[in-house]
């Protein structure tokens, strides 16, 4: 009885760690890619940025405005 | 992740620096250390304002400046009505005027970065698939549905090594090292060659498959992620590339705590980048400093 139930614990772990270590299949692929995207249409997508603070200099004395520089630790345009 | 959900996100702000200024957004870690012309105007803004230490300190932040290199004013404030208020402030200060426009005269190799001639720029994304608990403030909220963006390029010859059916070792390593990260609240670890248990990434016929083990000495962290993607070549080139890692990660890092207990699952998207995005010409963060160990 004992190693019944043991043996059924055991098959019971294996089902189990082979669920969480499956591949991934055609239907997660696609839906895990649609799923991780940035969102397009957010806001501070519309602000036309520069990445050189030396161009953002050259507009700016062009157009007489200020610049406006954001700067974070990673860039700001990606990971942060 | 803040900066974008909360101050980007107001419509009077953003439409204040589409018709008011002109917008730049850097890695300062670059700027504050390049000894070249781009490094020294904007140390000459920053030097202006509270962060001045370039050799051990962020001087992260907003600023505001003139052409000429007037500081205007500095905030880290996420607000929108703090930002409002810092604007007016910048606004009024600013005397419009005839600014010479400045040359680039040098250039710091180490910090200029340009992707791969012939190569390719894929973007990668990442997610955090769930695990976390209620979340107990709103930047937790933010962090917690973040997706992350980073850029993964490959070289001329890892191109070629794909369209020819072969997914080079290179490619796969510098994937695994610097791209299976979660960086999805704020700069994530990267792992070190030594973190890189094992890697199989085989492409056939269009298909890639694979598998990636990675994990730190100590056990702070670790990533387990199956892959799974496809390819198209025409006419010598790739043309389409999409793909999907998920799996098991554990662990955070010194910028990225609040990670879910335990190991949670975590996924992250390639995706062939055609220059559209605005986040399409950003160097990757692994190359920070160091392009030619990043592409070895």
């Amino acid at each position: 009885m004992n190693k019944q139930r043991v043996t059924s614990a055991i098959l019971a772990f294996l089902s189990v760690a082979s669920v969480t270590a499956a591949e991934l299949t055609e239907a997660e692929f696609q839906k895990l890619h649609a799923e991780v995207q940035q969102d397009n249409t957010a806001l501070w997508r519309t602000v036309p940025w520069r990445t050189s603070v030396l161009d953002a200099q050259r507009a700016a004395a062009d157009e007489q405005k200020p610049i406006f520089i954001w700067a974070m630790d990673g860039h700001p345009l990606g990971c942060t | 992740m803040i900066d974008r959900a909360l101050i980007f996100a107001d419509p009077v702000v953003v439409e204040l620096i589409k018709t008011k200024t002109i917008p730049v957004a850097i890695d300062q870690w670059n700027q504050r250390r390049q000894k070249d012309s781009e490094g020294e105007f904007y140390r000459k803004i920053a030097a202006q304002g509270p962060r001045h230490d370039f050799e051990n300190g962020t001087t992260q932040g907003l600023y505001m400046a003139a052409a000429d290199g007037t500081f205007l004013g500095y905030t880290n404030n996420r607000s929108p009505e703090r930002i409002k208020a810092f604007f007016d402030d910048a606004f009024k200060k600013h005397h419009p005027a005839d600014t010479a426009k400045l040359k680039v005269e040098t250039q710091d190799k180490r910090f200029t970065y340009q992707p791969p001639e012939g190569g390719l720029v894929v973007r990668v994304q990442t997610k955090v698939l769930s695990g976390y608990e209620e979340p107990e403030t709103a930047f937790a909220q933010i962090f917690q549905t973040a997706v992350s963006r980073d850029n993964l390029w490959l070289t001329k010859e890892e191109h070629a090594a794909l369209v020819t059916g072969r997914f080079p070792e290179s490619a796969a390593r510098r994937l695994a090292r610097y791209h299976l990260v979660d960086n999805t609240r704020g700069e994530g670890p990267l792992w070190e060659q030594r973190d890189l248990v094992s890697q199989q990434i085989t492409l056939d016929n269009g298909k890639i498959t694979g598998h990636v083990e990675l994990k730190t000495p100590n056990g702070e962290r670790s990533y387990s992620a199956d892959l799974l993607g496809y390819l198209k070549v025409s006419q010598g080139k790739i043309v389409e590339l999409n793909m999907v890692a998920r799996g098991d990660f554990f662990g955070e890092g010194q910028y990225t705590g609040g990670a879910p207990k335990g190991k949670f699952p975590l996924a992250v998207s390639f995706t062939l980048a055609d220059g559209t995005d605005i986040a399409d010409s950003i160097p990757p963060q692994g190359s920070r400093g160091w392009v030619a160990d990043y592409l070895r």
